[in-house]
């Protein structure tokens, strides 16, 4: 027994001797900002396509000049897709690492329990993902957010229905049991409820199910003009799948943000995919600056296409090094004060952080609405950015050819 | 006393430690470690005195920490309440759950532990009215600092150690190895099998929920799939249990420091030890090392498992004098 | 009535899917009396070889002689230098192996993860979105057909069961291992063949669950779950059983999810599960006797 607890002496000293070397040795020219995402787990996916945007969006900050001469070094913490790793994460780029400012958050749940470790601290945390509602309705000032909160996402799907799906009076609701489908499930039921249409199908699902057929079943004898699906990408393809085996004919199959919009999506679902619409909150057909040369370069760079997670994230880089360049002097209280000044035109769109409603330091955006078409996705709404033109209503199954 | 020399001074050496090392870094990691302490001689009174192996501890450490989480989001009254009240839901699920459940054995009740932990994390999850679904709960923590948590964490730890010592030592506790050892004949010799075996896995619940309410009050967020964790947190238990040694005090102990220690050690790449060389070198390979080595953390843990199971089929203080033995010879033929 | 013969067809069709994960386990959890808890994650690494397969060309279902026998070698392996050892071994807690498999499980997942990173991977077939109808009720063909091989596979291992030499072997070893070695049969062997075999079957099974389904390396768990819940209805050992266990808790999964919501799927799955252990332990096997 005693040798025992000399040996674990011995392995907690050499523990603390490389942390207090390591810890702080680096950069003493650069500035630090933390990044949280899921690099490993089931969300690395997402993860690494917004790692990749920081990290363009950083070279070609410090290609410009950086922040004031100095440039910015990005320090990216795993959270795992776990709400409690994530926490930890935060703590060590706070505690450790000491960095002026935080950004990143893939995750709902992940985002909502690292959001009040940099309030406690009083390190800014600028998120540029995670979307659960209540994380900017607590009042928190040292936490920012630059995309919409998950109720906002449907809002291009309610001016659609305004406009053009009139004719749309009943909806089938179908989502998986997350933080994110659970959250915005109930937001679009109320929104639904408000614009005088009925529900008539409410179900949610454990991700990951082999077979959607009983629930598609109740939805086909319910006959829906609209099925709305909060699914990630694979639910999202078996979904499709299931409901062309079924021939459940609605006017529209709308995704609600996620996985719908992933080139994934499309390939593995085939034709069942085409003519599914799904909210987004970036294309790169916005005329926005630098979103057609954000998308193209990353292309270049990195042979792979990205999405709106990408964009959020690079938009979230610059967002960051506008404030360091501003900011009266690094620390947290001077960044976090520069934060809050914050007007910027990105290319995910204009970035100011107001309040409104329930939310503070929120940025608002619009949202879109996009459909596949011939293995497309083309951006079919508002007007005013779309690439083609919508198909509506979704032709039946039998007579597509 | 003598013997309980070396957990005092353990125990006196841990509690002057924040007078040192204020790093909150390390103090986050001690204090996941004591939370493990609790946990894991929770789970070896269960599976490793009474035989009863338990694959559904996240069930009892869920209801402690929901417990502390409802109270604060219905009540409006503080979690550390939790504290007080978590440790009795925990019971109030692991009676009845005992009561119908002990009549299986073996195998058959492990699963029947892991059948109770899924059906409480989908009904949390199913149960959005009432527990906020997978959005969670979300609470401000009390203290920024983490001294606090860490002197409630060591308390905890030391008590549930101290209790667990004066239980095995009781009539109940050889009553309890008595029916690791042959239930049959424990029950011919009239002790009322069932009935000891419900007092061993209310004593483990007990402890699983105190443990889940601390982690409600320390993190400040769960949703279900954090707290009714098979991998985190049913399976982390066994590990702490068997790695550290089964059937013996101390050894989840011994086992908590080294699953929180190995955990993190892969997570961060052995503490950023060989990014710092890579940097220092500037060798590229040694940074990818890290970075394979942080992906890789799971898999050292799976690994872990076989070779200990293996090797050290008694954890390490079981087979400490294997151990020393061992690397007794290794000197001698060096 | 069609929303119900509707969701009848898919629960039989799952069913049969089911069944062919539950009998590899039943076979193992009858001879070695050990939970494989690292089945499901065998079932993952054979959607694998079949995606790997499947991008040389090579039609899922061709893949199946590929996949069983290599998942048969794996499971003679695993068995033979990780399982068997811990007999012998002299430790507090019989459940050794159990945890032993979960270590198996988490390693598998975890190398696959490094090959081929969590990415979803997915078979696109010609027949992976076709249908047909019989009236009103559609069928997909990926599922009628694996349907079909599930149940040709059952059959085809319950006579080798009962008129093999080898398959008496095994039954004997589950029925009373230690009447079994005094009976000449080396049970050390049947135990590692058992082990190949039950890894085999499941390997068919996720053969054919590819290409309806997508692959990514955390799939396992689940399915290991569903395994044993189905050997626990079917009874140990017992092929009829899994058979019986499998399409109860597909139709019950379906029903539940139809009539109760889909949110209860593995709520129902798991009530089953625990009200079979309480009223009718050993399963279906002990109203068949089969």
């Amino acid at each position: 027994m005693r040798g025992m607890i000399k040996g674990a002496s011995v392995v907690a000293a050499v523990m603390l001797a490389i942390g207090a070397t390591t810890g702080g040795a680096l950069a003493a020219d650069g500035i630090k900002v933390g990044v949280l995402l899921p690099l490993t787990g089931s969300q690395a996916k997402f993860g690494e396509i917004e790692k990749r945007s920081y990290e363009m969006a950083a070279a070609e900050i410090n290609a410009k000049g950086g922040v004031n001469g100095k440039k910015i070094e990005l320090l990216f913490e795993d959270d795992t897709g776990k709400p409690d790793v994530g926490r930890s994460g935060v703590e060590k780029l706070i505690s450790r690492e000491k960095v002026p400012v935080i950004t990143g958050g893939y995750s709902s749940s992940v985002t909502a329990a690292a959001a009040p470790v940099a309030q406690q601290f009083k390190v800014p945390f600028v998120i540029c993902t995670g979307s659960a509602d209540d994380v900017t309705e607590k009042g928190y000032d040292y936490v920012f957010r630059v995309n919409p909160p998950a109720s906002e996402y449907p809002n291009a799907v309610k001016s659609f229905l305004h406009e053009v799906g009139k004719d749309v009076k009943t909806i089938a609701l179908l989502y998986e049991n997350s933080a994110f489908g659970q959250s915005s499930s109930k937001s679009f039921e109320a929104d639904a409820v408000a614009l005088g249409l009925k529900i008539v199908v409410k179900e949610g699902y454990q991700a990951g199910a082999i077979d959607f057929k009983p629930i598609l079943t109740k939805v086909k004898a319910a006959n829906p003009d609209m099925i709305y699906m909060v699914s990630y990408v694979m639910d999202a393809s078996l979904l499709m799948r299931q409901s062309k085996e079924l021939r459940i004919n609605p006017k529209m199959f709308v995704g609600g943000g996620a996985g719908f919009t992933l080139p994934e999506f499309a390939k593995s679902a085939g034709d069942a995919s085409d003519g599914v619409y799904s909210a987004t909150l970036w294309v790169d057909t916005l005329p926005f600056p630098g979103a057609k040369e954000y998308a193209s370069n990353f292309r270049k760079k990195y042979g792979s296409e990205t999405e709106y997670h990408g964009a959020e994230a690079y938009a979230a880089m610059y967002v960051v090094a506008d404030a360091l360049k501003r900011a009266k002097s690094i620390t947290p209280r001077d960044v976090r004060d520069a934060l809050v000044k914050t007007d910027l035109k990105t290319a995910f769109g204009p970035v100011k952080f107001i309040s409104y409603g329930k939310k503070t330091q929120q940025n608002k955006l619009d949202t879109y609405l996009v459909q596949w078409q011939k293995g497309n996705l083309e951006a079919v709404w508002p007007k005013s950015v779309a690439t083609k033109k919508y198909i509506y209503p979704t032709p039946h199954w039998d007579k597509r050819k | 006393m003598k013997k309980n020399l070396l957990p005092i001074l353990l125990l006196a050496v841990l509690a002057a430690v924040p007078l040192v090392l204020q790093d909150n870094y390390y103090l986050h990691l001690l204090i996941l470690f004591l939370m493990w302490v609790v946990i894991g001689s929770a789970w070896n009174l269960i599976a490793g005195y009474t035989g009863q192996v338990s694959f559904g501890d996240a069930a009892f450490f869920g209801c402690g920490a929901y417990t502390a989480g409802l109270l604060a989001t219905h009540f409006g009254v503080s979690t550390w309440w939790g504290l007080a009240l978590g440790g009795f839901t925990a019971v109030a699920v692991g009676l009845p759950f005992g009561w119908i459940c002990f009549r299986m054995r073996g195998a058959y009740f492990a699963l029947a532990t892991l059948a109770l932990n899924e059906v409480l994390r989908h009904g949390a999850t199913i149960a959005e009215g009432f527990t906020g679904g997978m959005v969670g709960i979300l609470i401000m923590p009390s203290f920024v600092s983490k001294i606090p948590y860490y002197y409630i964490a060591l308390a905890l730890a030391a008590a549930s150690l101290a209790s667990l010592q004066w239980v095995v030592r009781s009539k109940p506790g050889y009553y309890f190895v008595s029916i690791r050892e042959d239930q049959d004949a424990a029950e011919s010799l009239g002790i009322d099998t069932h009935l000891y075996k419900m007092l061993s896995l209310a004593y483990a619940a007990f402890w699983t929920g105190m443990a889940g309410a601390l982690y409600m009050n320390y993190m400040g967020f769960i949703d279900p799939h954090v707290v009714f964790n098979l991998h985190d947190i049913s399976i982390m238990a066994i590990l702490v249990g068997i790695v550290g040694g089964v059937g013996t005090v101390y050894g989840p102990a011994v086992g908590a420091f080294v699953m929180v220690t190995v955990q993190e050690m892969f997570r961060s790449g052995f503490f950023g030890l060989f990014k710092w060389l890579g940097a220092v070198s500037g060798s590229d390979s040694l940074v990818r090392v890290a970075a394979v080595l942080t992906q890789a953390h799971v898999l050292g843990f799976g690994l872990l498992v076989v070779v200990v199971i293996l090797f050290l089929p008694n954890g390490i203080v079981g087979d400490w004098p294997k151990i020393r033995k061992r690397v007794f010879r290794l000197d001698a033929g060096a | 009535m069609d929303v119900f013969l509707q969701t009848l067809v898919a629960g039989v069709l799952k069913g049969g899917l089911y069944a062919l994960i539950g009998i590899g386990m039943t076979l193992i959890m009858g001879v070695m009396g050990i939970i494989n808890l690292a089945h499901g994650q065998l079932m993952m690494l054979a959607m694998y070889v079949t995606f790997v397969l499947n991008t040389m060309g090579v039609d899922p279902y061709f893949s199946l002689f590929v996949a069983m026998p290599l998942l048969f070698l794996l499971g003679v392996g695993l068995q033979k230098f990780l399982l068997n050892p811990l007999i012998k071994a002299d430790t507090i807690l019989p459940e050794n192996q159990v945890l032993m498999t979960v270590g198996i499980g988490m390693a598998l997942t975890e190398i696959v993860r490094f090959g081929f990173t969590s990415d979803y991977k997915y078979i696109t077939t010609t027949y992976s979105n076709e249908t047909f109808f019989l009236g009103k009720i559609s069928f997909s063909m990926a599922l009628t057909i694996a349907f079909g091989i599930a149940i040709a596979f059952t059959v085809a291992m319950f006579f080798f069961l009962i008129k093999t030499d080898l398959g008496r072997s095994i039954r004997a070893t589950a029925q009373d291992k230690d009447a079994a070695t005094l009976m000449g049969v080396n049970t050390g062997r049947i135990t590692v063949i058992t082990f190949g075999l039950g890894s085999a079957l499941v390997a068919a099974a996720g053969c054919l669950l590819a290409p309806v389904y997508y692959i990514f390396p955390d799939l396992g768990g689940p399915f290991t779950a569903k395994a044993f819940i189905i050997t626990i209805l079917g009874g140990l050992g017992s092929t009829v059983g899994a058979i019986f266990g499998g399409v109860t808790l597909g139709l019950a999964e379906s029903m539940g999810a139809t009539y109760f919501g889909m949110e209860y799927e593995d709520i129902i799955g798991l009530t089953i599960f625990v009200l079979v252990l309480l009223f009718l332990p050993g399963g279906f096997k002990r109203l068949t006797k089969v």
